[in-house]
């Protein structure tokens, strides 16, 4: 899969580099928007992320630019901006989705993810790991063919936790992405252990296996060794 | 409205100019109308001794040379405040005297203003006594003294009237630019201007009311601004920030200790990121970005976060009990409406104590949300400043109430904080 990081500050394009790059993305990035003009000209890519207040010129001119080149790809706005009218703007012209920096790199992870699968799918999509198998269509977890009960959050858990496989996930970066807009109202992260718990218990009792290891106490990390 | 000032009640301007009105009438009253009866009298005494000598010298001029002394009882006898009489009591000048006598007619003492004066008829010495009745003179003195102390009366209450009048309609464009001033508030953009008008004093008042206004708007406008874009700009850093983070967490080569310290890094860095939202918040609803009203259902805002800080109450095994009327339809912007009830939540969660309770009450005029905890009663004039902590210790940044307090305020609302049966209690008066 192939990216576009419209950003003007190097250093955060640069993380999101580092974080994306692993999980068999491949990223480049533009820091102004002459050289995003430039590439989405000559390139085709899955997923753009679109920085708006760019020093040369306004990230929407990036959507105006998709739009009148029929291009179909994904974009997700990504800005210190977090009123209503620009992501409402935003989404109008045509962006996928809205991240308000500062964001969880894993959190942007999955949002790629999901946003490619809708784009390339049609969201009729199976995602899998070994035994493990969810369908993000029909909203269900098989084990070895067996559907499992899961709620709406374990669900949702299970999802960021494969789609972050192999990352060291820390408690608050879980419990903010379960907590969707309302994570600026958490105080304390110990609900995610119980999510958790209940998730494990459940996978176990279907015989798969534990994949969701315990790092040092605090994070979590999604792994098959 | 009246305040105590040094032990004395503060009066209203206009009260206190009409009091030293009143108070200057009435000594001039006091003073006047004995004086002015005792200025007549003397004048009409005078006037009247003048008579009395005049009198006597006529008598002295034109009958005494042809009068005999027979004839002195026949005189007597024909006048009646003329007499002469033999001077036995050896005066030798003139004497005046008040004194009273019968009157048969009218049967009462009257007063008589009386000449002795020494006199020599065919050589023999006598005493002429004139007399001149006051009765007539007293009653025109009174009735002077009385008509100018109705004038009196009415000049001073006329001047009263005037006064009143003159004073209330050239003091007005004060008292508009004080209740102009009165109703300002920094935070909402009211018209300041104030109408011209015909006084000089007033108008440079006004215009050095206006010119401190807008300097102070201009200040708060500044420094609203440059909390907002502060808060803004710190989102860039803390993105880099937190997004550094994240990758020193994949790293393999990690120990527990350098985990453990990044994990810790991670939560400062959440606190920060929230304490950097709530200022930008606040600092929003104070520009009034938060202006489209529409018709709120606020039992669908609780329930809909109900379920989200049911959760959050769960690790201190806190318990929700609701009782939310139906149809609660206010008049509020969604997005401040969601934020109240959550900031809300948020605050009876944060400082409850293990296995607390909290209380939610929705009713056609009220909001209450109560809740156990372990603190005191609060301080109710400082709770709602930004950065007051009632509790040190605690992992909130001080800002859940201004918040609440803010919105509370943009929608007209009132809040009460009061502790009973150990509940901490805030009732929102819709």
């Amino acid at each position: 899969m192939k990216i576009l990081i419209i950003e003007d500050e190097i250093e955060i394009a640069t993380n999101i580099k580092n974080y994306l790059s692993s999980n068999d993305l491949i990223c480049e990035s533009a820091n102004s928007l002459k050289t995003a003009i430039e590439k989405i000209d000559l390139y085709s890519y899955d997923c753009i992320l679109l920085d708006l207040m760019l020093t040369d010129g306004d990230g929407f001119k990036v959507l105006e630019l998709l739009k009148k080149q029929n291009k179909t790809e994904g974009v997700i706005i990504i800005s210190a901006k977090d009123t209503l009218e620009t992501k409402i703007e935003g989404l109008t012209l045509g962006a996928d989705d809205y991240l308000t920096k500062p964001f969880h790199l894993s959190e942007l992870l999955v949002r790629i993810q999901a946003l490619v699968r809708r784009k390339q799918f049609n969201g009729n999509n199976v995602i899998s790991f070994n035994e493990i198998e969810i369908d993000t269509t029909s909203k269900t977890v098989k084990i070895k063919g067996n559907k499992i009960e899961f709620t709406k959050k374990e669900m949702d858990l299970l999802l960021f936790l494969i789609g972050n496989k192999y990352k060291v996930l820390s408690k608050s970066a879980i419990a903010e992405h379960l907590s969707g807009d309302m994570a600026d109202m958490l105080d304390n992260h110990d609900f995610v252990y119980a999510h958790i718990k209940n998730m494990k218990k459940k996978l176990k009792e279907m015989g798969a296996a534990d994949y969701l290891k315990s790092v040092y106490g605090t994070g979590y990390k999604w792994e098959d060794d | 409205m009246e305040q105590v000032i040094n032990g004395k009640m503060t009066k209203k301007l206009l009260q206190k100019t009409l009091k030293y009105y009143l108070f200057f009438s009435v000594i001039v009253m006091l003073l006047a109308a004995p004086l002015f009866y005792f200025i007549s009298q003397f004048l009409y005494i005078d006037d009247a001794d003048e008579e009395l000598l005049i009198l006597k010298k006529e008598f002295v001029t034109f009958s005494t040379p042809e009068l005999n002394q027979t004839d002195i009882a026949v005189w007597n006898k024909w006048n009646r405040d003329l007499k002469i009489e033999k001077n036995n009591v050896q005066i030798n000048k003139d004497t005046l005297f008040y004194q009273s006598y019968y009157n048969h007619l009218s049967k009462e003492n009257e007063p008589y203003r009386v000449l002795n004066a020494p006199i020599a008829i065919q050589g023999k010495p006598y005493v002429f006594t004139a007399k001149i009745n006051l009765v007539e003179k007293e009653d025109l003195i009174i009735s002077i003294v009385l008509l100018f102390a109705f004038l009196v009366f009415i000049l001073l209450t006329g001047l009263f009237i005037i006064t009143k009048k003159i004073s209330e309609k050239l003091w007005r464009p004060f008292y508009d630019t004080l209740q102009r001033i009165e109703e300002f508030e920094i935070d909402k953009n009211l018209n300041t201007k104030f109408d011209p008008c015909l006084i000089e004093e007033f108008n440079r008042l006004n215009h050095s009311i206006n010119n401190l206004i807008e300097r102070n708007i201009l200040i708060y406008k500044s420094q609203r601004e440059f909390i907002e874009n502060a808060a803004h700009e710190l989102q860039t850093p803390t993105a880099i920030f937190k997004g550094k983070l994240e990758n020193i967490l994949q790293r393999d080569d990690l120990n527990i200790e350098q985990f453990k310290l990044i994990d810790d890094l991670n939560n400062t860095t959440s606190r920060l990121v929230k304490l950097n939202k709530n200022l930008l918040i606040l600092s929003k609803i104070e520009s009034n970005s938060y202006t489209v009203n529409e018709k709120v259902n606020l039992k669908n805002i609780i329930e809909n976060q109900l379920s989200f800080f049911k959760e959050q109450a769960l690790s201190k095994k806190i318990s929700i009990t609701t009782e939310l009327s139906d149809k609660i339809v206010v008049n509020s912007n969604h997005i401040l409406a969601e934020m109240l009830i959550s900031n809300l939540f948020l605050n009876t969660i944060n400082h409850n104590q293990l296995n607390g309770q909290i209380f939610v009450k929705l009713t056609n005029h009220s909001i209450t949300f109560a809740n156990t905890g372990t603190l005191l009663p609060l301080q109710t004039e400082k709770m709602f400043e930004r950065f007051s902590k009632s509790n040190p210790t605690s992992q909130g940044n001080g800002l859940g109430l201004s918040i609440i307090k803010k919105i509370v305020d943009t929608n007209h609302w009132n809040i009460n904080y009061h502790y009973t049966n150990r509940m901490h209690t805030f009732e929102i008066v819709l």
